[in-house]
């Protein structure tokens, strides 16, 4: 099957974006359950949702205050904010909108009605009585568009760039996820022996993997091991090593791979060796900041092998 | 008989179902009695069927309006146009003829230049038209075929004589909606087809297919095709996808190609450049290659014309075609049939007044209210004053442009459209409707049977185009024995 290197590029894109509006969705909405078990006084503050996004600057350019309002607003409905939940619907439609001929056509369909929700939805819903709908409605529908490819995409190019966007922006999001229980991003003023297991076990629920952490390690929920589990759980799907062992398995088809499985095996290498049990919460941070760029290398790779190859 | 076709009255026109004494005419008998027994109810019903399924099929049109796009559904009628077997295939055969006529005339200007040398039609008003391009010169691509897709108007007259209005030989859309109105027809009245034997139009896309890849230069079995898109914001860019598709050939655009060191064209794909063969572009000569035509095109491909001479890759339509595609060059083609294939013309075209010579420009300019006057090189409808409905203020204007500039204007009597009885809001009524057949040149001739009717849905407009108001009908070439 030829594949056109703009349209395996809009597939990419798309499928990072659809998995980009959920996982902000998720995380939204295990954050606001979160301050809500936590006792007046020791509760984060909403900034660290805008800092795990690293989206600190375009945030300055339109509020000053991190209250609830302007940080829900931000993170779900300002077109400003490309990482905005409504933003990145608009740019999975868009890559939709040009790619259809190789995507069943449901696709479309279930994309542009989750546009036409968001449009619709996405500004009302900022306040505490619609926000739980809403991040329900956005990833339920994003999961059944996931669902939607995979039981009916035939398994060629097609898929595979779909497949390597969505792991992608999986692995990246996942360690965002994390790094918002490491001491770094609260501060240690906020930690609070009390606070810190409910903090880790909302995050297990934004990652759909709590009961599985129960079944699996036990109900306790403590730091270390809610971190080994989330990053090195291999049959978790959320879980980073998971993310890293499909983007291999969707490479290894593809040519000019060498470059882009050298970036991967690094950042796989780095993730093996990493022991939670021995570092701080400021090395935890660190580790997570190396390991993004990581993926930010990979990123361009993917893109300069395949998506603006030059012509020879 | 249901109310909505009671007051049905043809008037002065040719009626395609219907006759002056209000009886169905004996093809379209089945169709009309049918329809005349569903009660109101169902009529409505069946209408809205209609605007159910083009709505889930996805068949839309693009028009650009108030700086957006816009995606309209498809405007259709549910009851569709009959033509007899009989009828259609004399027609059939003045198509043919009539695009191997053009098709040699194209060859000719770019080759020896034999018609203009035996004066059967001015050299100045071909080399000097903006559609001749120099750059072509030299070329005669295979089977001499250079208009490939062909999509000709045509209309009838009061009697019921069909005419060719014009030849669309640059890129001519419509066709997948010629396939999507007989999808939607079956979906919303099966029992039609029970009585009638019904000529199939669904073998247009492997027609298409079977021609372009006729074209290809490199002899293998199955050679890469493309269809070349300027974009998403194209208004026929729903045709360019449902073509690409049916043909499974790559929907392309000009940034995902490029040419070679080897002057060979190739496609950008994952598994690196792939060498593409025929390239079926929908987009026009001067946006083509930006290093022989249009500097500032983005649109198009630096260097496939170098390719193209070099014999390494096929263009459909070959680039310079459009030469023949001139309302001035039209008045000359059925001299052209006589001259290159010395047959007489099997379709009629219609009388044109050619206001750069000075006896027709003086008839013109004295029955501006009578004629329509049209630019010799727009499309799409604009730019054209149709006599009997317009202002003075407006006669006015066209004189003007023409004294202006009498190159670029002709001007034809204003001829009666033929109706078919459409479905308006709760009553069937007359209305004028043209008929663009589609004409493949590659190693043989084929012509679509029957073709793209478009019905101007208001009251009494000539003016069928669906950017202005134009809807379309489903249209049916029955065999002659029932």
């Amino acid at each position: 099957m030829t594949m056109l290197s703009r349209v395996a590029e809009r597939l990419y894109w798309m499928a990072r974006y659809l998995e980009r509006a959920e996982d902000t969705a998720r995380l939204t909405q295990a954050y606001t359950h979160l301050i809500m078990d936590i006792p007046k006084g020791s509760e984060p503050g909403w900034d660290i949702l805008v800092r795990i996004l690293d989206a600190e600057s375009t945030y300055g350019n339109h509020y000053r205050v991190f209250n609830e309002p302007n940080v829900l607003k931000f993170l779900m409905a300002d077109l400003d904010n490309i990482g905005s939940i409504r933003a990145s619907i608009v740019a999975a439609r868009e890559n939709v909108r040009t790619t259809r001929d190789v995507l069943p056509g449901e696709v479309w369909e279930h994309v542009n009605e989750l546009y036409l929700y968001a449009q619709e939805e996405a500004e009302k819903s900022v306040g505490r009585r619609n926000r739980h709908h809403f991040l329900e409605q956005v990833s339920t529908r994003c999961q059944m568009i996931n669902g939607l490819i995979i039981s009916t995409l035939c398994r060629d190019h097609a898929y595979r760039f779909i497949k390597l966007g969505h792991l992608l922006e999986r692995a990246d999001m996942t360690t965002r996820i994390i790094d918002v229980g490491a001491g770094a991003l609260l501060g240690d003023e906020r930690n609070h022996p009390l606070v810190d297991p409910l903090i880790w076990a909302a995050l297990l629920q934004s990652l759909s993997a709590m009961g599985t952490y129960r079944r699996t390690i036990g109900p306790l929920v403590e730091a270390d091991s809610v971190v080994d589990f989330v990053f090195r759980e291999s049959t978790l799907p959320r879980s980073v090593r998971f993310c890293l062992n499909g983007i291999r398995t969707e490479l290894a088809p593809l040519k000019n791979n060498e470059e882009a499985l050298r970036i991967l095996e690094r950042s796989r290498r780095r993730l093996s060796r990493f022991r939670v049990e021995e570092s701080s919460r400021e090395e935890l941070h660190a580790f997570i900041d190396r390991f993004q760029t990581g993926l930010t290398d990979l990123s361009d790779i993917v893109t300069a092998t395949w998506f603006q190859p030059h012509p020879s | 008989m249901n109310k909505s076709w009671k007051s049905y009255n043809t008037g002065d026109f040719f009626d395609e179902l219907v006759t002056p004494k209000g009886s169905p005419r004996a093809s379209a008998r089945r169709v009309v009695n049918m329809l005349q027994k569903l009660p109101q109810e169902e009529m409505a019903d069946r209408r809205s069927a209609a605007e159910l399924a083009i709505r889930e099929m996805g068949i839309s049109f693009t028009i650009y309006s108030e700086g957006k796009n816009i995606d309209r559904a498809w405007p259709f009628d549910i009851i569709p146009r009959v033509i007899p077997a009989r009828d259609w295939d004399k027609v059939s055969q003045g198509l043919a003829q009539r695009s191997r006529a053009l098709n040699a005339f194209i060859d000719d200007i770019y080759n020896r230049q034999k018609i203009l040398a035996d004066g059967i039609l001015p050299a100045d008003i071909v080399l000097e038209s903006g559609n001749y391009k120099p750059q072509c010169a030299g070329m005669s691509p295979r089977f001499g075929a250079w208009a490939h897709i062909c999509g000709s108007d045509l209309v009838r007259d009061k009697d019921g004589r069909f005419y060719v209005l014009e030849d669309n030989l640059r890129v001519p859309s419509g066709v997948s909606y010629m396939l999507e109105n007989r999808e939607v027809t079956k979906r919303v009245l099966p029992e039609l087809f029970e009585n009638y034997s019904i000529r199939p139009v669904d073998d247009y896309p492997s027609r298409l297919y079977r021609t372009l890849a006729s074209l290809s230069p490199r002899d293998v079995r199955r050679p890469c095709i493309v269809v070349l898109t300027p974009g998403i914001f194209n208004s026929a860019y729903f045709e360019h996808s449902f073509l690409a598709r049916g043909m499974g050939a790559e929907l392309v655009e000009g940034s995902d190609l490029f040419v070679g060191d080897d002057e060979c064209l190739y496609m950008l794909t994952v598994d690196g450049p792939q060498r593409v063969d025929v390239v079926y572009r929908r987009i026009d000569d001067d946006f083509l290659d930006p290093e022989a035509f249009l500097e500032d095109s983005f649109l198009g491909v630096p260097g496939i014309m170098r390719a193209w001479k070099a014999g390494n890759v096929a263009i459909a339509n070959a680039p310079g075609s459009g030469v023949a595609d001139d309302k001035v060059v039209y008045a000359f083609v059925p001299e052209m049939i006589r001259y290159y294939l010395k047959e007489e013309p099997g379709l009629a075209s219609v009388p044109t007044y050619l206001c750069m010579n000075e006896k027709d420009r003086d008839y013109v300019l004295a029955n501006l209210d009578k004629l329509v006057v049209k630019p010799a090189n727009e499309s799409g409808g604009y730019g054209l004053m149709v006599g009997p409905h317009s202002t003075k203020a407006k006669r006015a204007k066209f004189a003007r442009l023409i004294e202006q500039n009498p190159r670029n204007y002709i001007a034809q009597p204003t001829l009666s459209l033929s109706t078919a009885p459409t479905y308006i809001e709760d009553k069937v009524e007359p209305r004028h409707l043209d008929l663009r057949p589609f004409i493949l040149n590659g190693k043989d001739t084929w012509v679509t049977a029957g073709g793209l009717t478009r019905v101007a849905l208001v009251k009494g407009s000539l003016v069928v185009n669906s950017s202005q108001g134009g809807g379309s009908k489903d249209t049916w070439i029955v065999e002659d024995s029932q």
